[in-house]
């Protein structure tokens, strides 16, 4: 049996987000600033206790697309 | 056992949920792939509300496209202005070729003071909290930004609406909601005012389709990913009869026409630059004397001796 040795590979970055739309996304259901998680991918609202994540450099901002933050 | 009760509260009166998101979302999924098709209609629809544009003595530095599929991001962005795109869905977002991300126009993800002008070119007709979109919207503007969007009004799709209902009393008896509830001209402006847009403006333009046959217009409204997302439509497959009795009662006349309705809106964010009314007590020129004499004949002819 070949084995997987694409799915061991360390993942590719994820492709970043725009810079400009860094400077005005804010959490959609606080409207309270993100933090940017270049390595996870995710824009990260601590407020919300909400892990936006981001496809192919898209933000996903939805609420029920985030993953809860435990605390 | 006995199914729960279902429970009514106050909730659901004042904020009734009239379309299923998580449906608007996956019909646009799915049209991503298709909406090539209804292109020339997108891009005609989308090119009569950016005309208001060239009427505008000013320039924009970045605009927010919502709902766009592609076409409003291509005509903003080859007018020179940075633009950034945002859908319900990540396959019809993609089709922008702006700066791109995934949101809900009731959840909007913006900071104040992000955008000088927003673009919602017939894509709002499937939000439930209309007015609570626009005031987030709003927020999201610079002072002195420009508002620009197109909805389907009634009679739009009236015909099809009619003869979908008259088709179901026959085999069903009874009726489910098959076609979005679209406003009425009349209330566009007033919606805007709500919202706290300066200046609102909605006037109605009117765009003739004519199909070769009507079967050919329900393809188009699936292709366009405008297909039921009204949250009381029967979920059970409609019966197999529905579409080509439908079909029959609006005739053999060919081609086929009908009417896409559209009104168009039209707002500013306030600034205190802007032209605004008189308060009460602050007009110079008595009322008698700006509609003249006219006004003092009718006020005694009408008042009986």
């Amino acid at each position: 049996m070949s084995d997987s040795t694409a799915d061991t590979a360390t993942p590719a970055r994820p492709t970043p987000v725009d810079p400009r739309l860094l400077e005005i996304l804010v959490c959609p259901v606080t409207k309270t600033e993100l933090t940017y998680d270049r390595d996870a991918g995710e824009l990260i609202s601590r407020k919300a206790g909400l892990a936006y994540p981001i496809r192919d450099g898209i933000p996903i901002m939805l609420p029920d697309e985030a993953r809860k933050l435990e605390d | 056992m006995r199914p729960a009760p279902i429970v009514r509260t106050c909730q659901d009166v004042q904020d009734p949920i009239i379309f299923d998101r998580r449906a608007v979302r996956l019909h646009r999924d799915r049209a991503a792939a298709t909406v090539g098709s209804v292109h020339d209609i997108l891009d005609e629809a989308a090119e009569r509300l950016l005309d208001r544009l060239d009427d505008v003595n000013r320039s924009f530095g970045r605009a927010l496209d919502i709902g766009g599929r592609g076409v409003v991001a291509a005509r903003l962005r080859a007018r020179g202005i940075e633009t950034v795109s945002i859908d319900l869905s990540h396959s019809m977002v993609s089709r922008s070729d702006a700066m791109r991300v995934v949101a809900d126009e009731e959840w909007l993800p913006f900071g104040p003071g992000s955008f000088d002008l927003v673009v919602a070119s017939l894509s709002l007709h499937w939000v439930n909290d209309l007015p609570g979109a626009l005031v987030q919207i709003r927020h999201a503007m610079r002072p002195d930004g420009l508002f620009l969007a197109s909805m389907p009004v009634l009679p739009t799709l009236g015909v099809l609406r009619g003869a979908l209902l008259e088709a179901e009393v026959d085999l069903c008896g009874g009726v489910s909601p098959r076609i979005s509830p679209f406003p009425e001209l009349r209330d566009c402006a007033s919606l805007l005012q709500r919202a706290g847009f300066a200046l609102p403006v909605a006037d109605a333009d009117t765009v003739m389709l004519a199909y070769r046959e009507p079967l050919a217009l329900l393809r188009d409204l699936r292709a366009a990913g405008e297909t039921n997302a009204v949250a009381l439509r029967r979920r059970t497959t409609p019966p197999r009869d529905l579409v080509p009795q439908a079909l029959h009662r609006l005739g053999d006349r060919r081609p086929h026409q009908t009417v896409l309705r559209m009104a168009m809106m039209t707002g500013w964010s306030p600034s205190p630059d802007q032209p605004k009314p008189l308060k009460p007590g602050q007009f110079t020129v008595p009322l008698a004397e700006a509609i003249g004499d006219r006004s003092e004949a009718l006020l005694r002819d009408g008042q009986p001796d």
